[in-house]
């Protein structure tokens, strides 16, 4: 039940097309519940995907991390099931299960055998409409505990553990949404009271809020009649929450950056360049931009840094990527860690001169490899049921079109070198930068960081 | 009125039965494949089953891990395979355990072919360029400190050292010390032997409507000859008194990793569907004793779970987690006590029949993906086990009792042989642990673990 960035929907492979797509079917119950099904590619399962429109943008100053809080309360019981009851019938199905939350979205899912998909639809309608019935001060209390040692093994405790959330300090500015990190701070999980988490399942968790995504072999209409016996009579909200203004214009204002001294194994950079939302063509501009950049070992980074100069720990090709903020302008990170005997100032320099390159120009070849990997890894999740409806939710619930998982390739298929370059002249700048530094806390300025690797 | 149905009662599930695979004799390998109609996406792996790192002798230890690093390299040197295949919407599998070395690749079937080839002649004619070895292992030696800069890495990583001589005493990608030891030469010595000319079985799943397995199988194997059975010898026990308790000191850790581990029967030795089922009433599955007592009563940790490491010569059972600093002994002494329960009173029926369910029920989730087909089939060719390996193992869950977990409980646990792994910071855990009895308790610097 972790917090993540990850949104899936990112488009069909052009090499081949899943048989799944272009048999989805889309349904709207009477209480605003959007219902969406495909096909799976083996039988006996049933894939059950929902997407909540709730996430940690909609946090206000002294509230964080509560929208993640609160996705473990979700498993702590409700009106017809007991504390634990969830996780054991799915388990006992021999189910996958989960939860995840994120600054723009919470997600719940299950995968069980075919059979069983009335279980976990009933599973689901009864913490949507009753959870308030189950909630009691001994679960907040405990739920409290096991989220802050999700911080600690996640965060704290980890070299590097906290890079994400000075990230988003430099990105946005205080008082906006996006200026936190989804797990929010130990302070206010601690100040979190049972009163608040009775208020916030009533403000966003309605049937409206939702949508609900099924994979399997069962005929869409029957999967819709069971659906609406299990949920048909929820009501919508009363009011739709509002989420906190997330408008930004402009860059960020930079070069910003933070540096860090403390005890980790080697210096790091963190390097974030704001660029347009999730969803925007620009976007999709950046996302072939960070592939080529920084993501496969045919990158330019991997290639340069890792291979050619040997600068780079070897992150297998994975240094650059985008977070896709759908409701705000979101970020392209590049991150590296530093060989021996390379400076964190070295490292540094090095990735700069990597991207200020690209406005130099790109090559086909380029552009068409990052389209490939890209492709590959939707075609990935596409092929398994629970990755396949996880996508269809994404679409649906960011974009309320479930055909996007099918026809986003032809977005990146429109792109070209110039706009990869002119993309990458205009927000790959130096007043568009934030760089968040770690360098080990025994090395002074300049010196070669002894590792232990002879000790 | 309530707005709410009650509470459904399900049906019988579908009888589930694993897909019968497809066998072809092709020069000196195998090739198995399931056909899943509508899967685009295909798995295809290559299980060389006498080229694990259990066998790697002891001054070259970490020589299987370099060289499935190296293979990336490709035909060209450089890093070019992953890009090449890519072109193809198709990524690089490897895999090296203790008991095989597995290559392969994930492919759309449209374009299984031209994958495939490239993934051949990657596994059978890599380029071995010297510079590229050195280079991946000088990488290779960097990441080994990175990775065990994180507690739980690190505790796991001690594991082997302090139940086994021999191989299983360093991790399984070599110590940071031995592996620089490793040369070029060592590589192609060890490709030439193990893996050049060595056929093995190719695993492909997804949908074969398309696909002509006879040519993949000729573009994998050549003329290569078949693989020869593996050896096998059991590693002798480390030395030292049991149980102890051993604190690797992470000065300022807010978290403890805590690992207990003790040593279990080999893969054929054992009774997988008793040890299994035994293994998720502590601690496999959420729902589990020691995630429902450290977790969701205490909420000491985000999470712990426990499992048999099992392999042809030997294997290893292991309860592992990251508790808060100041709960370390506490959860030390939990998670003895959770054992000891187990080991007089045995399961509920409740306990017995979700494990029962839980290990037939689900398999079609199980095997929903080509990735998890592949890998049962890897599994049935690594550890040579019949083709309905799976339907077997369904019909040993359907059959268990609660005697039998009860049993397996007394002899597949053993607390009096353990040994206790802390990453944690020694200052604060070190005294709260000698408080708890578990053996001697020592301390030890973590870089010297592997000089």
């Amino acid at each position: 039940m972790g917090t993540s960035f990850e949104s899936g929907g990112q488009g069909v492979q052009s090499v081949v097309t899943n048989g799944a797509i272009g048999l989805i079917s889309q349904y709207t119950l009477d209480n605003g519940l959007r219902l969406v099904t495909a096909p799976a590619a083996t039988g006996q399962v049933a894939a059950v995907n929902l997407w909540y429109g709730v996430g940690s943008r909609h946090e206000v100053p002294g509230r964080t991390g509560f929208a993640h809080l609160f996705e473990h309360l979700m498993f702590q019981g409700s009106g017809g099931v007991a504390k634990g009851e969830h996780f054991d019938a799915i388990e006992r199905l021999g189910g996958e299960i989960n939860a995840s939350t994120s600054t723009d979205r919470t997600n719940y899912f299950e995968t069980v055998p075919e059979h069983a998909l009335d279980l976990a639809l009933w599973l689901e309608a009864d913490r949507l409409a009753t959870l308030r019935e189950g909630m009691t001060q001994e679960v907040l209390d405990n739920q409290r505990d096991v989220v802050k040692n999700e911080r600690r093994q996640r965060y704290d405790n980890v070299p590097y553990g906290t890079a994400f959330e000075r990230i988003l300090r430099l990105g946005y500015p205080e008082g906006h949404p996006y200026h936190h990190p989804t797990i929010g701070s130990m302070q206010d999980l601690d100040d979190a009271d049972l009163d608040y988490v009775l208020s916030f399942h009533k403000k966003h968790y309605g049937p409206d809020n939702l949508v609900l995504t099924v994979v399997s072999n069962l005929d869409p209409d029957d999967v819709h009649e069971r659906v609406k016996r299990y949920f048909g009579a929820i009501p919508a909200r009363e009011t739709v929450a509002e989420a906190p203004n997330a408008a930004l214009e402009g860059l960020i204002g930079g070069p910003v950056r933070d540096t860090v001294v403390e005890q980790v194994p080697a210096p790091a950079v963190f390097m974030g360049y704001r660029v347009p939302a999730y969803g925007e063509r620009e976007f999709d501009v950046m996302h072939l931009v960070s592939a080529i950049l920084g993501y496969g070992q045919g990158s330019r980074l991997y290639q340069r840094l890792v291979v050619e100069r040997g600068m780079a720990n070897d992150d297998g090709g994975s240094a650059a990527d985008v977070l896709p903020f759908r409701y705000t302008p979101s970020l392209m990170l590049v991150t590296m860690i530093a060989r021996e005997g390379v400076s964190g100032d070295e490292l540094e320099t090095a990735i700069r001169e990597e991207i200020a390159g690209l406005a130099d120009g790109v090559t086909e070849d380029e552009l068409d490899r990052a389209r490939a990997i890209l492709e590959r890894d939707h075609l990935q999740t596409l092929s398994n049921p629970s990755g396949l409806a996880d996508t269809i939710g994404s679409c649906t619930q960011l974009f309320d079109d479930p055909e996007l998982a099918s026809t986003w390739p032809q977005r990146w298929a429109a792109i070209s070198t110039d706009d990869i370059v002119a993309c990458a002249k205009r927000l790959l700048a130096e007043e568009n930068l934030l760089v968040v530094r770690f360098d080990p806390q025994e090395t002074g300025e300049g010196t070669v960081e002894p590792e232990p690797a002879d000790a | 009125m309530s707005i709410l149905q009650s509470r459904p009662e399900l049906g019988p599930p579908q009888p589930y039965t694993f897909p019968k695979p497809r066998h072809l004799s092709v020069g000196g390998g195998n090739v198995i494949a399931i056909d899943v109609p509508g899967q685009q996406y295909a798995a295809v792996r290559l299980v060389q089953p006498t080229a694990g790192a259990a066998n790697e002798p002891l001054d070259r230890m970490g020589v299987a891990s370099l060289t499935g690093e190296v293979l990336e390299d490709g035909v060209h040197g450089n890093s070019s395979l992953a890009p090449a295949l890519e072109q193809h919407g198709a990524e690089w599998v490897c895999r090296v355990t203790w008991d095989s070395f597995i290559t392969g690749v994930d492919a759309p079937v449209t374009r299984i072919s031209d994958a495939v080839a490239l993934f051949a002649e990657a596994v059978r004619a890599p380029a071995l360029r010297p510079e590229d070895i050195v280079r991946r292992r000088e990488q290779l030696v960097e990441r080994f400190w990175l990775d065990a800069s994180v507690a739980s890495t690190l505790a796991m990583r001690a594991v082997g050292g302090q139940l086994f001589t021999g191989r299983y005493g360093t991790p399984l990608n070599g110590g940071p010390v031995q592996l620089r030891e490793v040369t070029p030469e060592d590589v192609a010595e060890f490709h030439a032997r193990s893996m050049a000319d060595v056929a093995g079985t190719l695993v492909v799943v997804g949908d074969l409507s398309d696909v002509d397995l006879e040519a993949l199988g000729t573009a994998v194997f050549g003329d290569a000859a078949p693989a020869p059975a593996a050896q096998v010898t059991p590693p002798e026990p480390a030395a030292g008194e049991l149980p102890r308790t051993v604190v690797l000191d992470r000065p300022g850790s807010v978290q403890s990793a805590l690992i207990l581990a003790h040593r279990a029967p080999s893969r054929p030795e054992i009774d997988l569907p008793k040890a299994d089922g035994m293994s998720d009433v502590l601690g496999g599955m959420f729902t589990s004793r020691l995630n429902m007592e450290l977790r969701e009563r205490l909420g000491y940790t985000y999470g712990v779970g426990c499992r048999f490491d099992l392999r042809r010569d030997s294997g290893v059972f292991l309860i592992s987690t990251q508790v808060e600093a100041a709960t370390t002994a506490h959860s030390v002494t939990r998670m003895f006590a959770e054992i000891d329960r187990l080991r007089a009173d045995g399961p509920t029926e409740g306990e017995l029949e979700a494990v029962r369910e839980s290990n037939t029920v689900g398999l079609p989730v199980t095997y929903s993906t080509a990735r998890s087909l592949a890998s049962a089939l890897v599994e049935t060719v690594v550890h040579d086990l019949p083709e309905d390996h799976v339907d077997r193992l369904r019909a040993g869950f359907e059959r268990l009792t609660a005697d039998d977990l009860t049993q397996a409980a007394r002899n597949l646990l053993r607390p009096s042989e353990s040994v206790v792994i802390v990453a944690g910071d020694a200052a604060r855990v070190e005294e709260p642990l000698r408080e708890t009895g578990v053996g001697p308790v020592t301390v030890r610097d973590p870089d010297s673990l592997w000089s």
